[in-house]
Formats: C-alpha cells, structure tokens, sequence
C-alpha cells in the first residue's frame, strides 16, 4: 500500500510527541551519561569540566566500596531471582491443577506484587527489628535463642532481609506469568505422556518445562534486570549500614553522586551496570537457545 | 474419582498454607495501625492487638493532618497525568511502529526494547541534570515527562503486539471508506487495542504511584509530595518511629491501587502475560 502525502505527515504526528519525550528524558540521559564517566564532573564548575578519560572506571573498578556493593547486588540476584521463580512456579502449579477458587488464590497471592516498595520495606523493617515480632517469636515462643538477634546491624543477616522481601514480593508476578504459560502446553502430550507410562515428576522435566521455556527466559532476564535494580528496599531496610557493608550496586551510586558529589565516578558505575546487565541478558538468550 | 478429591483438598491446603505466609506481612502491618500507639513499644509484642484495644486513632491522626489530602492529590495527579500522557503516546507509536514501513523503523523498535534493560536509576544522574536545566527541580508537574519516559519502552513494546493482532482489513476498509492514517488510529487501534492500553495503564498507574527515589531525590517541599515520599519522611521525622501512623497511612495508600487492581483484574493479568507468552 502506498502512503499519501497526506498519510506521511500524519505519520510523523503520531511518532513526534513519543521520539520527543524518549529522546530528551531518555536517550540524551543516556548518551549525557556516557560522556559525564569520563569527566571529573563538578555540578557548580562554571569553567567546565575537566576529561579524565578512563580514570573514574579505574577507580570503581579498584574500589573495594563497590566490590562489596557489586558482590552484594550479584548475590541478591542469584538468591532472589531463583527463589522467585522457583516458588512462583510451584504456585502457578498448584494452582493450574485447582478446580475451584482459582481466581481468588490468583488475587491473593498478587497482593504483595501491588504492594508499594516503600510500604513493604517497611513492614520487614518493622518486622526484623531488634525488638520486633520475629525475635520475640524465636527467643519466646519456640525458644530457638536465648537473645534477640541483630539482624539489621551484620552484612549477610541485613541483605537477608531485603532477599526475603524481594523473593516476597516476586512470587506473585512469577504466578500469574508462569500460570499463562501452562495454560498453553497442549493436554495431549500429557495424555501420551501418560501412555508412555510418564510419572508426575517425569510430565513435568519432560512436557512442562520444555513447552514453557520462552516463558521461563522472559521472566529470568526481566528478574535480572530487578535484581540489579533494587534500591528502595535496601535504602529504607538498612540503608547500606553498617559501613556501607549492605549496599548494593544502586544504593553505593547513588551515595557517591548524591551524598559525596561524585557525579563522574557514580556515572562510570552506572555504565558499567548497564553493560554487566546487557552482557548478562545475551548470555540468557544464548544458553537458552542453545538448550533447544 | 474418590482419589482425585484427596488430591485436590491436599492441593488446596498447601495453596492455603503459602498463602498464610504471604499474606502475614500484610495482616501485621493492618493489624500494627490498629493498635494504640503505646502499645507499639511494649515487649514482648504482639500480633495482634486485643479485641479491646482496637482504636482507629492512628486513622484519625493521619486524616486530621492537612497534608495529607495534599500528599494524596499529588500522588493521584501525578499517576492519573503519566498514565494518560503514556497511553497516548504509547499507542501512537506501537500503532505506527506495528503498521508502516519508514527509515530506521528497526532500530528505533530495538533501541526502545533495548532501553528496558537499563535499570532505570542509573540514568538519575543526567536526569537530574537535566531536571536542574529546565527548572523541574522541586516540581511536582516536573515528575510527569520523567515518569511518562520511563513508561514508555514497556507500555510501547505491549501496545504493539496487541496492535499487532488486529486484522488489517480493517484498516484497509477505512481507508476505502476515504479514512486517513489518523482515522485509522482513532477508529480502530485505540477501540480493539483497548486491553491492551488499560492493562499498560494500571501497570504504569502502580510505577507513578509507588515511584520513590526519583521524587525523593528531586522533591523538597512537604507540600509537593507525593504519597510514598509522606511516608518515609513519617518514618524518619520523629526520633521514635511512630509506626501506628505510619502503616495507618500505608492502608490508606493501598486504598487506590486496591480499587484499580480488583476493578480491573482481567485487564492485568492479560497484560502481564501477552508478552511472555508469545516469546
């Protein structure tokens, strides 16, 4: 079909106002942010700034700051990502074999998905307080210690804390994704599975699995990213304390540029982020492929 | 037959038991704001608070605060504008990107999907810059084009594959009936896409609503803010946290998202899953 004059115009009307607000507030972010990691940069410079080429990139590399932070953003992402589809996908079962109540267990279980970061955050916080509920219920009622335990005031027992919320929190959205994939595996190769003489266990390493692998790449890269993008939990929960111990990737950039000034070095952090994320989610799709 | 019940009851009570324990942080957080607020320092503490002790005092405290209606308004205003500004501008383009052929077509789909796997944060850095440049700082109408941009990859990459499944026949009889391009896109992709567009809408809904470090970082005035940022400032205000009044406005800020998630329950998980399905 050929496009009037007419067409063409109206065309480009359509696509303005979308490149416009993509094009200001994300891609010149983008590009603005790959220029600035290799500036000294100084928000109040009036002479401009000064180029120190790959300098901030060595020095968040060499920073043990970020080390910790990195090692602690990798490590939530191998515990959250995995715990979220793991459970999430044993509800989606249960729930696919249900007759009854499905779409209430389906309501149910999205609650916490609706739940607003900063609210939940803060319900764990309130939770893992020193003196707070679950202490009371370890030392009082099943006695399984003599002493409250400190949990926001040590690395791995704070990250804990905020892996739990954000494995809390996914299960919901892992359901309703992976309980549409199993709406689509066809029941006929159930039924010669069952011909086959197939066990449960067999069906589901066999048929299941297989017939939702798209699915189950889909909600593998887009937890990834999650897990390098949690911020508010950590901020709200611990808030990188002690010593900057629980920090992860966002929280220690977004001290360094917001509470010390150093826009250069959290930008080259941010770079690196992006790229770590990108060459992460190409191995994804590679491994997966390769599967096939 | 018999065999089968067994199955389903064992079933329904492993689903009851998760269930318990998801919820549990929700039912205590429910249960904190219904306590007096002397209680919330006493040790040991409880689960929940005894029959005679409920008070809706926390509840009265927060609506008797003049702000609070204001944190309110700006939350909504700020959600209700992203949601609109992003919907239109959402399927203008995955209308155009699913139905003609122009330069660069390709790259600009791919920059845009590409886009989502940037976390978003770390572009906050020459976002505020820019936000300093045009004199957004401390605005609240200044958070919307930053809330809509960040909308757009996803709500685009949506709105095109369900763009994607409206016969194109249907176009073609528009024009013949002397419709235009925009026609076209008035008539017929917003009436069909219309799932599409409100499933992406409740979810963009929940990102303006809940958005927290953005406002946080370029907000200051109690006046223009916005819900979530009330509540941490709530939270570190007084040396003690008082923690009745802040889950008390927590249940009031769930209020919203819960009306357009059980209004709009279909539309949501239609949404969520059209993407993962397909690929």
């Amino acid at each position: 079909m050929q496009t009037s004059r007419k067409g063409k115009f109206q065309i480009g009307l359509l696509l303005l106002p979308g490149l416009l607000i993509f094009g200001i507030f994300t891609v010149y972010p983008i590009i603005k942010l790959f220029v600035m990691s290799f500036f000294e940069w100084d928000f109040g410079s009036i002479s401009g700034q000064k180029f120190i080429g790959l300098e901030n990139y060595k020095e968040v590399i060499q920073d043990s700051y970020f080390r910790t932070a990195f090692i602690n953003s990798i490590v939530y992402t191998f515990v959250t990502v995995p715990g979220q589809m793991i459970l999430g996908f044993l509800t989606a079962f249960l729930i696919h074999q249900v007759t009854r109540f499905k779409v209430g267990y389906r309501v149910l279980y999205y609650l916490p998905v609706i739940t607003s970061w900063v609210i939940a955050s803060l319900v764990f916080k309130y939770v893992f307080n020193t003196e707070g509920l679950l202490n009371c219920f370890l030392v009082n009622v099943i006695h399984v210690t003599a002493k409250n335990i400190r949990w926001l005031d040590t690395r791995w027992s704070g990250l804990w804390i905020s892996m739990f919320l954000g494995i809390w929190k996914g299960i919901g959205w892992n359901m309703v994704v992976f309980l549409a994939a199993l709406q689509t595996v066809p029941t006929d190769l159930y039924e010669a599975a069952a011909i086959d003489g197939a066990n449960a266990l067999e069906k589901l390493f066999h048929v299941t699995l297989p017939c939702i692998k798209g699915t189950i790449l889909f909600a593998l890269v887009m937890l990834t990213i999650g897990g390098f993008n949690v911020f508010t939990s950590i901020k709200m929960i611990t808030g990188g304390e002690p010593g900057h111990k629980t920090d992860v990737v966002l929280t220690w950039m977004y001290y360094k540029a917001f509470s010390t000034g150093a826009f250069g070095y959290a930008a080259a952090l941010s770079f690196i982020i992006t790229v770590v994320l990108a060459a992460l989610a190409l191995v994804q799709f590679r491994m997966m492929r390769q599967k096939s | 037959m018999k065999k089968k019940n067994i199955i389903q009851v064992i079933l329904h009570l492993f689903l009851v038991g998760a269930l318990i324990v998801v919820v549990l942080p929700m039912v205590y957080m429910v249960s904190t704001s219904l306590k007096p607020n002397g209680a919330l320092y006493e040790y040991p503490p409880r689960f929940l608070p005894g029959f005679d002790e409920i008070t809706i005092e926390n509840y009265l405290y927060v609506l008797g605060q003049g702000k609070f209606y204001i944190n309110f308004f700006n939350s909504i205003f700020v959600a209700v504008c992203t949601v609109l500004l992003a919907a239109l501008i959402a399927s203008a383009l995955g209308y155009v990107i699913a139905r003609f052929a122009f330069p660069g077509k390709n790259f600009l789909f791919s920059f845009i999907v590409l886009t989502m796997i940037i976390p978003g944060l770390t572009l906050i850095i020459p976002q505020y810059q820019l936000a300093v440049k045009l004199k957004t700082i401390n605005s609240l109408a200044g958070l919307i084009p930053f809330y809509t941009a960040w909308t757009i990859p996803y709500s685009t990459f949506m709105i095109k594959g369900f763009v994607e499944n409206i016969p194109r026949e249907l176009d073609e009889a528009t024009y013949m009936d002397g419709g235009s391009v925009l026609t076209v896109f008035g008539r017929i992709i917003i009436p069909l896409a219309k799932p599409g567009i409100a499933s992406v809408s409740i979810f963009n809904f929940l990102t303006a609503w809940e958005e927290f470090p953005w406002a946080n970082t370029v907000i200051n005035d109690n006046i223009k803010r916005t819900i979530p940022i009330a509540i941490s400032g709530f939270f570190g205000q007084h040396q003690f946290t008082q923690w009745g009044y802040v889950f008390a406005l927590s249940v009031f800020s769930l209020l919203p998202i819960l009306a357009v998630f059980i209004f709009c329950q279909k539309f949501f998980v239609a949404g969520l899953t059209s993407g993962s399905v397909k690929g």
